[in-house]
């Protein structure tokens, strides 16, 4: 199966007149009355104010006005991006009953574009998780297999868009959580790079690591959507915008693309199917005209560590804000200001959210941040240096997304360490701050989707999604859902 | 090598109550990711000082006064507050 663009395809039949967008919206609404009961992919459901928009966009179309490609195109927001006026909780206690009084500039631009926001998807709680089971509101099922989970953290978007109950949606990548839900859940899932879109109104996690980005059915949508997001924004000081529109240079032409491809990616590969199925896309680029660069990145085994030092520093630092004294929840029993802080966050936090920011109180306290933080801190250093020495014998870096395909649930109550190796093939870009996107490259025994991930230089969306594209037209690797709005 | 007593520290810096009865449980999974975070500490190369990743120094814009947003919205998210503020219990 070839995916095509959902959102093109959609928006021509709008503006052809063959379907309102009021229809088409209650078609999604319809889905996710029938999917989401199993999937609990939506931990909020905003069907007004999806048909409010549906019905603005109609009458633009009545009146001949012309409408933007992202117009009336039913989608959904990651939890954890604010939305004015609609509950948003990073699904946590601690943020139950929490109404932003602002947008996050992503979700203003998209409103600006009458998106239709059909509601808020699950995701692991304030993105600390690659299973969507730390969630307040129960964990989430992956739409070919139920009892599988969807990935984390935003397993919930990812969940929703293979189970074609949101045409796209907003997801935050901080070690993985855009491109492990994406391969779990076989869609399209694109971190771009840092820098590249706003993160104002993301709550935060790791600041220096977050990054929103789209997760797609196809690599065209995801193109179309980061070309919408992205840009520089005078509420972020990181963020400097793209350099260059993607959805225009999807050619598909990739006869000398040098891709680089690292064997360190490829010695944590758990399953025999997943090695199989990059090989076969290594050799599927061979034929259509890349190159194969192999090279060393040995820096590569410190990334982990690295990662969930620096991670949970600024978790720590960043989600020292929840005291239960201007929002959220509130412990109902305390004596004085700091018990009440104390029984507040540790009733309201999760338990591998406290473990996250023990831990980066432990690595920045006294006697510990030379040994730990600092340390982390200039081997992060280390590691961009080698990428950017690696992007000068190749344009793209082509590795596995995760070292297996979903699991079960249940597996990551296990174990923390062990469910932290996972994430071992996505945490080296955000530590690099590089673009990279999550295709789809096929199946294991089970059908269960196998994703792989295209790493590109900074600011180089556009090469990146060039190469997906060309693969994804002509690999018929793609997995089908049969689920949700047909 | 972590003890329990450096976890209560730890979370006392960190504004969260430990249950007596989880204490043992949380040291022991503590002291597993830590000893995963001291990985870091086998790598023998050089490197240098890092401070962010987009090169960025200090940002600066000109001091502008804007408005801001209204008392009562802010006010929302604790049901409107109590005289204008964000209520806490009396302390006595």
């Amino acid at each position: 199966m070839k995916p095509v663009s959902k959102i093109k395809r959609l928006h021509a039949q709008m503006t052809a007149g063959e379907l309102s967008c009021r229809e088409l919206t209650q078609r999604y609404i319809d889905a996710i009355g029938r999917e989401n009961g199993e999937l609990n992919a939506y931990v909020l459901q905003t069907a007004q104010t999806a048909l409010d928009t549906a019905d603005a966009v109609d009458a633009k179309l009545r009146a001949g006005q012309p409408i933007s490609m992202l117009e009336g195109i039913p989608m959904t927001l990651k939890d954890n991006i604010s939305t004015d006026g609609i509950a948003t909780t990073c699904c946590s206690k601690i943020l139950q009953g929490y109404t932003p009084i602002y947008d996050a500039t992503v979700w203003q631009t998209l409103k600006h574009e009458n998106a239709v926001l059909l509601g808020k998807t699950n995701m692991d709680e304030f993105a600390m998780g690659s299973s969507c089971e730390t969630s307040f509101y129960g964990a989430a099922g992956n739409p070919h297999h139920p009892d599988h989970v969807p990935g984390g953290s935003s397993g919930g978007v990812a969940a929703a868009v293979a189970a074609n109950i949101a045409v796209y949606g907003l997801g935050s990548d901080t070690g993985g959580s855009i491109r492990q839900p994406a391969s779990f859940c076989g869609v399209v899932g694109l971190k771009p790079t840092y820098g590249a879109v706003s993160r104002y109104g993301l709550i935060a996690y790791a600041s220096s690591l977050d990054q929103i980005g789209p997760i797609t059915a196809s690599v065209e949508d995801a193109a179309l959507v980061f070309d919408a997001i992205s840009g520089k924004d005078e509420m972020d000081s990181t963020c400097t915008g793209a350099r260059e529109t993607t959805a225009d240079q999807l050619t598909g032409e990739i006869r000398g693309l040098k891709i680089g491809v690292a064997k360190e990616y490829f010695d944590g590969i758990r399953q025999p199917t997943v090695k199989d199925a990059l090989q076969k896309a290594l050799q599927h680029f061979q034929s259509l005209g890349a190159q194969i660069v192999p090279f060393d990145l040995p820096i590569l085994k410190y990334a982990l560590p690295v990662y969930y030092i620096l991670a949970c520093a600024e978790a720590s630092s960043n989600l020292g804000r929840y005291d239960g004294i201007r929002y959220g929840y509130r412990t109902a029993h305390y004596n004085g200001t700091h018990d009440m802080i104390c029984k507040t966050r540790s009733e309201g936090f999760g338990a591998e959210v406290q473990r996250r920011i023990l831990l980066g109180t432990y690595v920045l306290s006294s006697g510990y941040y030379d040994a730990y933080y600092k340390k982390a801190q200039n081997l992060r250093g280390t590691i961009v240096g080698a990428f950017h020495n690696a992007f000068t014998g190749c344009d793209v870096i082509l590795a596995p997304t995760v070292p297996m395909t979903a699991f079960e649930k249940g597996f990551t109550a296990q174990d923390a360490v062990e469910t932290y190796l996972t994430d071992i093939c996505t945490v080296p870009v955000n530590i690099a701050g590089l673009p990279a996107v999550s295709i789809p490259c096929g199946a294991d025994e089970n059908g269960l989707p196998i994703g792989m991930q295209l790493i590109g230089n900074s600011f180089c969306e556009a090469v990146i999604l060039n190469a997906a594209y060309s693969y994804e037209q002509t690999a018929d690797a793609f997995i089908a859902c049969d689920r949700g709005v047909r | 090598m972590v003890t329990r007593e450096e976890i209560l520290d730890i979370a006392l810096l960190a504004k969260l109550s430990v249950d007596e009865e989880k204490l043992d449980e949380l040291t022991k999974q503590m002291m597993d990711i830590i000893a995963f975070a001291d990985t870091i500490n086998a790598y023998e190369g050089q490197t240098g000082e890092f401070d962010n990743i987009n090169g960025l120094s200090n940002v600066f814009r000109e001091d502008t006064v804007v408005a801001s947003y209204p008392r009562e919205q802010i006010l929302k998210n604790v049901d409107g507050g109590e005289n204008g503020f964000f209520p806490v219990k009396k302390k006595m």
